[in-house]
């Protein structure tokens, strides 16, 4: 519960300093990065959380690896967190993070799921569709699926916009119970 | 059967689909975390509202009861073995409403609405919350009219007025049911052209069954249509084998019929049978939310689930139609202990309560009530005045009788005042003894009881008194029935009336033969 709580602290504090600091670009694809190799790495991220490995030994382990890549002051965020001994949360963090970058930057991460591989052609239509209607930038992310049938559904949060053949059927079918005796 | 021609069939799907829009649809969804118990955690869900239905896939409806940090609690209102963890659910950007009208008389309902009698549909046409705030002081008015329910104990001693919350409290197996049925088929006389005729104006009823026996149930409904009562009736049914989410929103659901018939200007009676079972229900359901218990497990808030709930119960202004809901809640003790937490609560919700003993009940005393400490503080004034004046001295006897009763146990010899006050007593408590389903009109309540009080009875053996009340009534319904038209129309008693009850009743005890 009060995980989320914690996460977000740590995260905006980051998210101010880059800001003032005005290296948001980069600090925020050092994070991505970080993102990204958490994700394909669950032995790291069960590393972070194990109580057993030392601080000092998680934090060497963190610079052998993005020592080189990534922007120094990215790399003290990092060593304030486990100082402070919430390095079990840092993949917490950086989600939040980078959640909280997209509300800065005015920009929603939309998920397409489509039947059918979209042409690019029409996936900039969808962009241009979507930023227009929701007055902000986009981010899609495509998915396929081909349980929809056709037509595509975009996820926007918790909101699902849908305009799938399948969705489409059962409201058909819904709308022709309504009229029908049969049904209670 | 006629053929049915394919043009047909296609004409028919072609006027449906013609209504049908090919849009996109736009919803919010949350995911099941877990689920069991009734219960399911979703993540997801955000902007959904506190009290609000979500739609859980087969058909499967639940309702917001927690919101959280990252999480909602929903209790379901189905099999939760329907629900998986992983599973989407929807919002339906709707509070639990409840559909209300005048089609709801006559039917057995669940606490959604749904019909489970086997007839068919009801189509309703409005949907009113389930969970709605009580009227502030504006909107009413006191109390004033009576709710007759046809017992004479009640009807004389603790009167109740439309508009009024009247608990019925006692052990099992003591009535408290026999009580509100009564009432309820009693409600029929103002159903009739002849309330009309004296502006009484129809009271509907609605039954709220919540944790009984199915088998119950169906006697209940059984009955009220053998007298006719399920005309203006709905009986609302959350039996002992509902999920407890059902069980908990039953009297809510009611209210809101009985609020539909209140907002019309109408008169709406609603029986809750029983409030601790629903209590139960909802401890069951905060326990599994994780909502710290209190007092006897209960959750902190049950004393708002209840004072919510009967503070529904109003009399309207005349500005806003002047319609009413009385409400009869129903708690069972446990051997007799008027002191455990949901009777205390609930008796100091209420305007007053009616407390039915088994000591009493096992004797033969039935309705089995205790006179001393069932109050009603708020019904006097809306007892007719013919009543109050022959039913002023009945309490104050029964009060001497029980004080002297104690004494008369030890055998000793009595002096000729005492030995008085004695048999007027018995008598007295044999007059208020009562069948069931036998509700009596309150013109003959009162010439009864003014006879009891005024000594007609004393010569008139103990066993004899039963049979003396049918006959009196027979001999004043054919020869003196203008003194019931008279008590009917002017609601009171003039010394004429008086004189004219005195002369039958001599004339009558003159030919009355006592039994052998």
């Amino acid at each position: 519960m009060s995980n989320y709580k914690v996460s977000v602290r740590y995260s905006s504090s980051l998210l101010d300093t880059a800001i003032e600091k005005n290296n948001l670009d980069e600090i925020s694809k050092d994070i991505e990065l970080m993102e990204s190799v958490l994700k394909e790495n669950p032995k790291l991220k069960l590393m972070l959380k194990s109580p057993i490995v030392k601080p000092q030994l998680k934090f060497s382990i963190f610079e052998e690896i993005f020592r080189t890549r990534v922007n120094p002051d990215t790399l003290n965020f990092i060593k304030f967190v486990i100082d402070k001994n919430r390095e079990s949360l840092l993949y917490d963090i950086i989600r939040e993070f980078l959640r909280l970058r997209d509300e800065y930057l005015n920009i929603v991460n939309v998920e397409i799921s489509t039947a059918y591989e979209f042409t690019n052609e029409q996936k900039n239509l969808l962009r241009n569709k979507f930023e227009k209607y929701l007055d902000k930038k986009v981010r899609l992310s495509f998915k396929l699926d081909k349980e929809i049938i056709g037509g595509f559904l975009a996820k926007l949060g918790d909101t699902i916009y849908d305009a799938s053949i399948k969705r489409q059927l059962e409201l058909l079918r819904k709308q022709f119970l309504k009229g029908s005796l049969i049904l209670n | 059967m006629a053929e049915v021609r394919p043009d047909e069939i296609s004409a028919i799907l072609r006027r449906q689909l013609s209504g049908f829009e090919n849009e996109v649809d736009i919803y919010d969804v949350g995911t099941v975390l877990q689920v069991g118990d009734g219960i399911a955690r979703v993540y997801g869900l955000s902007k959904v509202m506190a009290s609000e239905l979500v739609e859980f896939p087969n058909n499967v409806f639940g309702l917001v009861l927690n919101l959280e940090e990252d999480s909602v609690g929903c209790v379901l209102f189905g099999e939760s073995t329907l629900v998986k963890e992983g599973d989407t659910v929807k919002r339906t950007k709707r509070v639990a409403s409840m559909p209300v009208g005048e089609e709801m008389l006559g039917r057995v309902i669940n606490p959604l609405g749904i019909p489970v009698d086997g007839k068919g549909s009801i189509n309703t046409s409005k949907f009113l919350p389930i969970e709605r705030k009580a009227l502030g002081v504006i909107q009413r008015q006191p109390v004033k009219e009576p709710l007759q329910t046809g017992i004479k104990a009640i009807d004389a001693m603790i009167p109740i007025g439309r508009g009024q919350r009247e608990l019925i409290i006692g052990d099992r197996q003591t009535g408290k049911t026999a009580v509100a049925i009564d009432t309820i088929i009693n409600q029929k006389y103002t159903h009739s052209e002849e309330a009309k005729s004296l502006s009484i104006k129809p009271v509907y009823c609605i039954y709220i069954a919540i944790g009984q026996k199915s088998s119950t149930v169906a006697q209940v409904v059984a009955k009220l249509q053998e007298h006719g009562a399920m005309d203006y009736t709905t009986v609302i049914a959350a039996t002992a084998s509902e999920p407890a989410p059902l069980q908990f929103i039953a009297p809510y659901a009611g209210a809101s019929l009985g609020e539909y018939f209140r907002d019309n200007g109408k008169h709406a009676l609603v029986v809750y049978d029983d409030l601790s079972k629903q209590a139960a229900a909802y401890r069951e359901l905060s326990l599994l939310l994780r909502r710290p218990p209190g007092r006897e497990a209960y959750p902190g808030d049950v004393f708002y689930l209840h004072s919510r709930l009967l503070e529904r119960a109003s009399k309207l202004s005349e500005e806003l139609g002047g319609g009413s809901l009385t409400a009869l809640p129903i708690i069972e003790t446990q051997q007799g202990d008027v002191s455990a937490y949901i009777p205390t609560n609930v008796i100091s919700i209420t305007d007053g309560q009616i407390y039915l003993e088994s000591n009493l009940f096992n004797a033969g005393v039935r309705p089995a009530l205790n006179i001393g400490i069932s109050v009603s503080r708020v019904g006097g004034n809306a007892q007719i005045k013919a009543m109050k004046k022959v039913a002023g001295t009945l309490r104050v006897d029964l009060a001497q009788y029980r004080e002297l009763e104690a004494f008369a146990k030890f055998g000793s010899d009595l002096d000729k005042a005492t030995q008085k006050t004695l048999s007027k007593g018995a008598r007295l408590v044999e007059l208020l003894k009562q069948d069931q389903y036998s509700p009596v009109l309150v013109e003959r309540q009162v010439v009864m009881i003014y006879l009891g009080t005024n000594g007609y009875l004393d010569s008139i053996p103990l066993y004899d008194v039963k049979r003396f009340e049918k006959e009196v009534l027979e001999y004043f319904e054919v020869k003196y029935n203008q003194v019931f038209e008279t008590i009917k129309k002017e609601k009171q008693l003039s010394d004429q009336i008086i004189s004219e009850i005195q002369k039958a009743a001599n004339e009558f005890l003159r030919i009355f033969k006592k039994s052998t």
